[in-house]
């Protein structure tokens, strides 16, 4: 079960990083994001499962689309790989390579028997111990949200307007 | 007032010098009066000290200074005899000079500063008499080098002025390193900067001959730089270029003479390195000699004046160097008043004649100045040593000393070159004060103001008189045996027949010789000398060419070896070392800025490969 | 049961393709697709740390929430700025967006 969700989860990554179409590179990542929600699921972490798709489903991919569709670019079917690809294929594989010896070097412990834990436990855990930690996230946020709005703004400049 | 009060004396000169320099624009005469007040306070304080000390006898005062581990540098004032015969001289001397310098002077914009220079010098030179550390004594040694340097470029908007005063100060300073060196090597042998403690220990054996030696010459050196000795002398004709009042009591009476008096108060310490001694003497001689030979052949008369003091220093030279330490002082003294004298004469007679100085342009001023004529003429009398004037006295107890303790032949060097200072002195008052005036302003000159004369009169005194001190009468033992100094015995005053009749013989001989030779000759014609010998008469006249040999080395020595090392401190060490950090890093800089390409790509390149290296380097280290 | 290693394994590659991916592409868009695959990644090696090895499972899962959000809060940002890019240079080519050079 794992291997076939890790399976899909690793194609969409691919997709998503060789398609010259910027769509299809969006669509597959949000595979590869809908496969490891999945992955969480086998772990006893419905929780995130259920954030993840929501989030990143829901929010990042459509607003990924979004700005796909305002930077539309004329003469799109130019090759959306840069120049280094080549570099790049050389430092991903060695970023791979060193990892994967890495993992495979040490010997990991077995696994612990494990519950999944339960929401009412997480919300109690999450505004009590983790309660500083809650708040500065969703000031960060905040911060995002107006700093996305104030960037975004259209610069409306006239000539003798000072603004 | 006892002599504990003697520090009261550079103290107050000091102290005027302080107050001139900062006060003296609103006082009266700017300043001039707080300096001679202090210097006649300094005056009256000496007759107080002498009394004390012919009564109690000399005496030494402790001010404890500084203690380091176990160096400890103290400070103390010695009043012996010697000490106070040089207060004696300086005090009278400048309180004369001072007083003929309000006269000489007047009219002068920078007279205050002159005053406060006279100060500074008097403060410094009384404090040199009476430290006994020798350390401080060369501080105040260089102190009255200062001085005598800003003194001789008085006049510093004359280009000869400044290059004299430079010239001063160059030659004297080559001389001053040998001293310190000399103080220091003294200072490694014994431990101690304190003069009566290095006695202590010369006298017990404690101090190596070797160290003896070397120091002694080391510090001889550096006296005969500021003394005049050949071949340090050529700085002394030059320092003429200062006012005539400077000349008078810095490079006659005082300054040029603070290595004489040195000399003896190392007496304890010279008897013990007779093998510099010889040394000493013979400077001395060849510097009598040459200065006298060389006066011979000047026409400029304050220069005539300078090489008669140089043959003079090597006269009291001489004495020093035949261990007759007392009557090389007994000659400092009168001719400390007698020079000075001539000087001041010299100085009223430039003053007449609007600054000019070539006698071949005097003249007959004898009857437009009788008193200054009759008073450089005692000067002069005293200068070739007549009888009885005082430099007869002096001169004779030098020629005894050398007898005792040298050989005839040095003797008679001696009076060799006393017979040629009577022809120089005739030659000199023959061309200034006789026969007929040979120009313009010797027709027109006049005599001198009184607040001129009479310092002048003052010190005709004890030209005259002061030979009495070299005799014995009473309780008195005579000069050299008030002053006690080593080398031990009696120092009473001796008239030797075998140098006192051939003394008189040749000085008054000479001077009717002189007179012969030159009177003919007054009028502006060359003389059989240099008619017969031009070369030797251009030998003599351009003072040997030392100068041109001194201008020489400098010219192809030292500016060259300047020079090189300044090439290598522009271009190694200012070149290399120092812009070389800066110019180095700007390369740097420069080619190390081409891997800001600016594009992301290459940068989160750069990150990724990084982190993977750190990885591996982590994952091999585990 | 499913080895650590697996996971492991499998979260190793999903980060070389990001890598890969950021290095690679053009758009920057491109690039934030291949970030948020990172992003992702690491969410997948923190949870499974926290439920292989540590004793309370609650912390990883709480400690991955928190990073969702922030790429979530960076995503919005960045497209913010690419729009800003788009505007002024009617492209968002990065490999033309070397202002910064020497």
């Amino acid at each position: 079960m794992f291997f076939a969700i890790s399976t899909i989860a690793i194609a969409g990554g691919i997709g998503t990083v060789i398609t010259p179409n910027v769509v299809y590179a969006a669509l597959f990542l949000l595979l590869s994001l809908l496969a490891v929600a999945g992955i969480y699921i086998l772990i006893f972490s419905p929780f995130l499962a259920l954030v993840q798709i929501l989030i990143y489903g829901g929010a990042v991919i459509v607003v990924v689309l979004f700005a796909l569709m305002l930077t539309r670019q004329s003469g799109e079917a130019g090759n959306l790989d840069s120049r280094q690809k080549p570099i790049a294929f050389v430092a991903g594989s060695g970023m791979l390579a060193v990892l994967i010896a890495t993992v495979l070097k040490n010997s990991w412990p077995d696994p612990v028997d494990r519950q999944v834990v339960g929401l009412t436990e997480l919300g109690s855990e999450l505004f009590t111990r983790w309660a500083v930690p809650f708040e500065l996230a969703s000031l960060l946020l905040l911060v995002a949200l107006i700093g996305a709005i104030v960037l975004a703004r259209p610069s409306d400049k006239r000539p003798g307007d000072n603004s | 007032m006892g002599i504990e009060w003697a520090w009261l004396l550079p103290a107050l000169c000091g102290g005027a010098f302080a107050s001139i320099l900062f006060l003296g624009r609103y006082t009266p005469l700017r300043g001039a009066p707080i300096a001679i007040a202090s210097i006649a306070t300094c005056f009256a304080l000496f007759w107080f000290f002498m009394s004390d000390v012919v009564t109690d006898g000399g005496r030494s005062f402790e001010r404890f200074w500084f203690e380091a581990g176990d160096i400890s540098i103290s400070l103390g004032m010695t009043i012996d005899e010697l000490a106070l015969v040089m207060i004696g001289l300086v005090t009278t001397v400048s309180l004369a000079v001072q007083i003929y310098s309000l006269g000489y002077m007047r009219g002068d914009p920078r007279f205050g500063w002159f005053f406060a220079m006279m100060s500074l010098f008097a403060a410094s030179m009384l404090g040199l008499v009476l430290v006994d550390n020798l350390l401080v004594f060369y501080v105040l040694w260089e102190l009255i080098g200062l001085c005598s340097y800003l003194l001789i470029g008085f006049y510093s908007e004359r280009r000869s002025a400044a290059e004299a005063a430079k010239k001063a100060f160059i030659v004297t300073r080559i001389g001053d390193v040998a001293l310190l060196i000399g103080i220091l090597v003294l200072f490694t042998a014994t431990g101690t900067f304190e003069m009566s403690e290095i006695f202590a220990q010369a006298d017990a054996g404690e101090i190596s001959k070797s160290n003896l030696n070397l120091s002694a010459a080391l510090i001889f050196i550096g006296i005969a730089g500021k003394a005049a000795q050949f071949p340090f002398h050529v700085w002394l004709p030059d320092a003429m270029e200062g006012p005539s009042p400077v000349s008078a009591l810095i490079h006659a009476a005082t300054l040029v003479v603070a290595g004489i008096y040195f000399l003896a108060r190392l007496s304890p310490m010279l008897v013990h390195t007779p093998g510099v001694l010889d040394s000493v003497a013979a400077v001395g001689l060849v510097t009598a000699f040459v200065g006298a030979f060389l006066a011979l052949t000047q026409n400029d008369l304050k220069r005539v004046l300078a090489y008669s003091t140089m043959s003079q220093l090597g006269l009291m030279v001489l004495a020093m160097g035949s261990l007759s330490f007392g009557a090389g002082i007994f000659h400092l003294l009168t001719h400390g008043f007698f020079k000075a004298l001539l000087f001041l004469g010299a100085g009223t007679v430039m003053h007449a004649m609007n600054g000019e100085l070539d006698m071949r342009k005097m003249g007959g001023l004898r009857r437009v100045m009788p008193i200054t004529y009759v008073l450089f003429l005692l000067g002069s009398f005293s200068l070739i040593g007549l009888f009885p004037m005082s430099g007869f006295f002096s001169k004779d107890e030098i020629l005894v000393g050398v007898l005792d303790e040298r050989n005839g032949w040095l003797v008679a060097a001696g009076l060799a070159a006393s017979g040629m200072t009577a022809l120089y002195v005739v030659r000199m008052v023959l061309m200034v004060f006789l026969g007929e005036s040979r120009s313009e302003e010797a027709r027109n000159a006049h005599e001198a103001t009184p607040t001129m004369l009479a310092p002048m009169a003052a010190l005709g005194l004890p030209t005259v008189g002061l030979g009495v001190l070299a005799l014995n009468w009473g309780n008195f033992g005579g000069f050299a045996e008030f002053l006690h100094l080593p080398p031990g015995g009696s120092h009473e005053y001796k008239i030797v027949p075998e140098i006192f009749w051939p003394s008189l013989v040749i000085s008054y001989g000479l001077l009717i010789l002189g007179w012969r030779m030159y009177y003919r000759r007054s009028r502006l014609t060359p003389s059989i000398v240099e008619s017969r010998y031009p070369r030797l008469y251009a030998f003599a006249a351009n003072k040997f060419y030392l100068d041109d040999l001194y201008q020489w080395i400098v010219n192809n020595v030292v500016l060259v070896v300047s020079r090189s090392i300044a090439l290598f401190d522009q271009r190694v060490v200012n070149d290399k070392g120092v812009d070389g950090p800066g110019k180095f890093t700007a390369f740097v800089g420069r080619t190390l800025r081409y891997h800001e390409t600016g594009v992301i790509g290459t940068y989160i390149l750069t990150i990724a490969v990084t982190a993977t290296l750190a990885i591996l380097i982590m994952v091999a280290v585990n | 049961m499913i080895g650590l290693e697996h996971i492991l394994v499998v979260s190793s590659i999903l980060f070389s393709l990001g890598v890969f991916g950021v290095l690679a592409r053009r758009n920057a868009i491109m690039i934030l697709l291949a970030l948020e695959l990172m992003l992702n990644a690491v969410n997948i090696n923190l949870i499974a740390f926290a439920v292989y090895l540590d004793p309370d499972l609650i912390v990883g899962i709480i400690f991955a929430i928190f990073v969702t959000t922030v790429a979530a809060a960076e995503v919005g940002l960045a497209m913010a700025f690419i729009l800003r890019l788009y505007r002024s240079r009617s492209s968002v080519n990065v490999d033309e967006v070397n202002l910064m050079r020497w």
